[in-house]
């Protein structure tokens, strides 16, 4: 069965490129536009691991990791940062927050894959 | 001052009409201001609603490449797979299709020695055949898989174009608050003198800052770069 991935991005034309590279290398993709949207999404379903911009309206991204990890169901989901920031600092509020890794947008697909590979729960 | 034709937002005039309440007296710096503070909220406006409308005619054209590209990505994916499928029937390990050509001469060499005559003629022949039609195969899919390769490398290309959408949108819809910004300080007769001041603008307009872009470009003309941190991904 294909593993579960969550896609965090208020930008539709982002989202859509991410699920694009994720669906072609067969994962199974749910989209949120914002923290509180994707929140609304960890319900107890199965995710492998989730994909989590910065900047976004309602709940930040940083937000979302924090409330995510503070539900027990989802207390090892893994999340990539994927973002336009990219000074150390923010780096560092991701990493404290709960972020296992950070990638800096644009992405090539095949880093994408490669970190999704070694990230995301079986 | 503005004129009939132009327009003429009342928060300017306001503006000017606190000027000259300040003094008895205007002096020509006071209406210089004024004139100024009446152009800027005239045209701080307009230039909103230009940005506005280059971001979400950009995004929309993005969004229509990104539909007609998920149409055609899973046939390039088939295929790719399908070149793959090829270059794996055609490899010559054990099972592949020029493999098989080869232990059909090798296996077939005692027999055609032993049968001779028309038969063996016509053996040669088809065995022959199949060779040649093995030889094209190969031929023909090298340049296919070559191709598909080609092909990838250029949709990676593309996946990596369509974010530069993103950037641009927000890029220019801090460009569009900050002038919004401008333009209520402006009107705002109350504003403290360093809502207004340089400095304390750029600060905060820097703050806002999410790209290195960003902040290169904001730099004064013959500043040094920094060095570039939009290393790909960091594993924590």
């Amino acid at each position: 069965m294909a593993q579960t991935i969550l896609v965090i991005d208020d930008s539709a034309s982002l989202r859509q490129v991410v699920a694009m590279a994720l669906q072609g290398a067969g994962y199974e993709v749910l989209q949120a536009g914002d923290g509180q949207a994707a929140l609304a999404l960890l319900d107890g379903r199965k995710i492998g691991m989730a994909v989590c911009d910065v900047n976004m309206p309602r709940m930040n991204g940083i937000e979302f990791v924090k409330a995510a990890k503070a539900l027990p169901a989802y207390r090892f989901l893994p999340i990539l940062m994927l973002t336009t920031e990219s000074q150390e600092a923010k780096k560092e509020e991701g990493r404290a927050a709960g972020a296992k890794a950070w990638m800096v947008k644009p992405f090539s697909p095949s880093s994408l894959l490669n970190a999704v590979s070694k990230l995301c729960l079986p | 001052m503005p004129t009939e034709t132009q327009p003429s937002p009342d928060t300017a005039v306001n503006l000017m009409a606190s000027a000259t309440a300040a003094q008895t007296q205007p002096t020509a710096s006071d209406a210089t201001a004024a004139s100024r503070a009446a152009l800027c909220t005239a045209l701080l406006p307009v230039w909103g609603r230009h940005l506005a409308t280059s971001r979400s005619q950009s995004e929309g054209a993005v969004a229509e490449m990104l539909a007609a590209f998920a149409e055609i990505g899973p046939h390039l994916d088939r295929a790719a797979r399908q070149s793959q499928q090829i270059t794996a029937a055609l490899a010559q390990d054990e099972g592949g299709i020029i493999n098989l050509a080869q232990a059909c001469e090798v296996e077939l060499a005692p027999l055609l020695a032993q049968i001779g005559g028309p038969q063996a003629e016509t053996l040669r022949k088809v065995l022959g055949m199949v060779q040649k039609s093995v030889g094209e195969l190969e031929m023909l899919s090298k340049p296919f898989e070559h191709e598909t390769q080609m092909v990838s490398r250029q949709v990676e290309r593309m996946y990596v174009g369509f974010q530069y959408q993103d950037r641009i949108s927000q890029m220019m819809t801090l460009l569009h608050d900050d002038m919004a910004h401008l333009q209520t300080v402006l009107t705002d007769p109350q504003a403290p003198p360093e809502a207004l001041d340089p400095a304390v603008w750029l600060a905060r307009l820097e703050s806002q800052y999410v790209m290195q872009d960003q902040r290169q470009s904001a730099k004064a003309a013959g500043e040094p770069d920094q060095p570039g941190d939009d290393i790909e991904t960091t594993f924590f």
